[in-house]
């Protein structure tokens, strides 16, 4: 292990992403715009809904713009994730392959890439969640903020693998929009939940379980352990399928 | 001595073309070779097996020296600077400070790119690109050098100062190896490799 590598790969990456100010920029503007959206556009009126990681019976009742901003939220910062993940693996594909040539290791690369993801994903949420409490004050903030980040490194590493594994820009997107867009941007969005059939099939999906650490944290006192452990499985099974794609991709034969 | 580069029976197909067959060559101290072959007839593929980023379905590739890669393409990152490639590719090269500052010193100055070297990659010009591509390559002062058509990127300053750089590099022990569909220089060169159809003739 080389850290002075992993180290320097951290340093200059991070660097190329802080330099790309448009990028920052949009990345403050979505969920903010998302968020005003959903605020004009949802009612006050109370909705009774399920935290379905609790169990089936769990219904809680809570205003729909409040639901609404929070299922948003993890939304936003899945789909954002996912894009970065994406970006970081892709964009400079060739030279990660020069800098193997040059010693460096496959997943000392991967190392580096990975630790800015989650930096980047960290100060996401922390925006995300930070913005929410202009709406409404969350039972648990910094549960609600914990749910984000999970939701972001769950999408994340989704957006890492589709990287690793598709050569083509707009390809990877629209792997990425293939699985982000009907599964954090619609199927988990506990409304529709309550009526949908075939719920067994939602709960397989990689942005249920951040959904419900968000979910639980912002409207009961109840633990929402058991769904970060099955959010970080969910994670890690992403980004070592990620990794392994990586390393193909990158390795040197000799 | 051993031979820096030795390949030997290396053959590789995509289905069912056969790009390389049979191919046999070696690189010895000192020396500067070229591999020359139009578009189609295999160097590509014979390039990426020899730096390692393809498999040949047959033969061997035995590598005893240090090795440079300078591809064609300018692999660089468009919002680094100058010296953060230096100090990215130092790091691979495992370069201790103060040694590879010193390596960058000498290539800034003998490419005469100096005053760039806090500039973004994005910033700078297609010739000033291929300087800091071919330096990077030449950091960690290869013993064997590999140059993927270098003549395309290269402006007319840049061309006369490598081949300046690669006449001192040869005089010390080093070994050159460019790689190109055209040689305009046939006489500077010890051997020249001539690739048809996936076979050196």
């Amino acid at each position: 292990m080389n850290i002075r590598r992993i180290l320097t790969g951290f340093d200059l990456t991070l660097r190329q992403l802080g330099r790309r100010r448009i990028t920052i920029l949009l990345l403050l503007l979505i969920p903010t715009v998302f968020y005003w959206v959903v605020y004009y556009t949802t009612s006050e009126r109370i909705v009774p809904f399920k935290l379905a990681s609790i169990s089936e019976d769990t219904l809680i009742e809570v205003a729909e713009q409040h639901e609404s901003l929070v299922f948003i939220g993890v939304a936003a910062v899945g789909f954002l994730a996912s894009f970065m993940g994406l970006n970081l693996v892709q964009k400079n594909a060739g030279v990660h392959r020069r800098m193997v040539l040059c010693g460096y290791r496959p997943w000392e690369i991967f190392t580096a890439l990975l630790a800015v993801l989650a930096l980047a994903v960290l100060l996401l949420a922390l925006y995300v969640g930070g913005g929410l409490c202009l709406f409404f004050t969350p039972e648990n903030l910094p549960g609600v903020i914990l749910g984000f980040f999970a939701a972001g490194m769950v999408y994340g590493s989704y957006g890492i693998l589709a990287g690793a594994l598709i050569q083509g820009e707009l390809e990877g997107i629209l792997l990425i929009v293939l699985l982000a867009n009907i599964d954090a941007g619609w199927l988990q969005n506990p409304l529709f939940y309550e009526g949908a059939q075939n719920k067994e099939f939602i709960r397989y999906l990689p942005a249920y379980f951040p959904s419900q650490v968000s979910l639980t944290a912002a409207f009961s006192a109840f633990s929402f352990k058991k769904a970060l452990a099955w959010s970080a499985f969910y994670g890690g099974v992403l980004l070592l399928a990620g990794m392994f794609f990586y390393h193909l991709k990158t390795k040197i034969y000799r | 001595m051993p031979p820096f580069l030795t390949v030997k029976n290396v053959s590789r197909s995509f289905g069912r073309n056969r790009v390389l067959r049979d191919v046999s060559l070696s690189i010895e101290a000192g020396r500067l070779v070229g591999l020359v072959g139009e578009n189609g007839s295999g160097k590509s593929t014979l390039l990426k097996i020899i730096t390692g980023m393809l498999k040949p379905d047959r033969g061997e590739v035995a590598l005893s020296a240090k090795m440079g890669y300078c591809p064609q393409e300018a692999l660089l990152f468009e919002q680094l600077t100058v010296l953060e490639h230096f100090r990215c590719f130092a790091a691979g090269y495992n370069l201790p400070d103060g040694e590879w500052q010193r390596r960058m010193e000498e290539l800034l100055t003998h490419f005469r790119f100096k005053n760039h070297l806090r500039k973004q990659v994005a910033h700078l010009s297609g010739g000033t690109r291929q300087k800091l591509n071919l330096s990077l390559a030449l950091l960690h002062q290869p013993d064997l050098l590999i140059l993927d058509e270098p003549y395309a990127g290269f402006d007319w300053e840049t061309y006369l100062h490598f081949w300046d750089y690669a006449e001192a590099q040869i005089g010390a022990g080093r070994s050159i190896l460019v790689v190109t569909h055209f040689l305009s220089d046939q006489s500077k060169f010890h051997q020249i490799f001539d690739l048809k159809n996936g076979m050196l003739t």
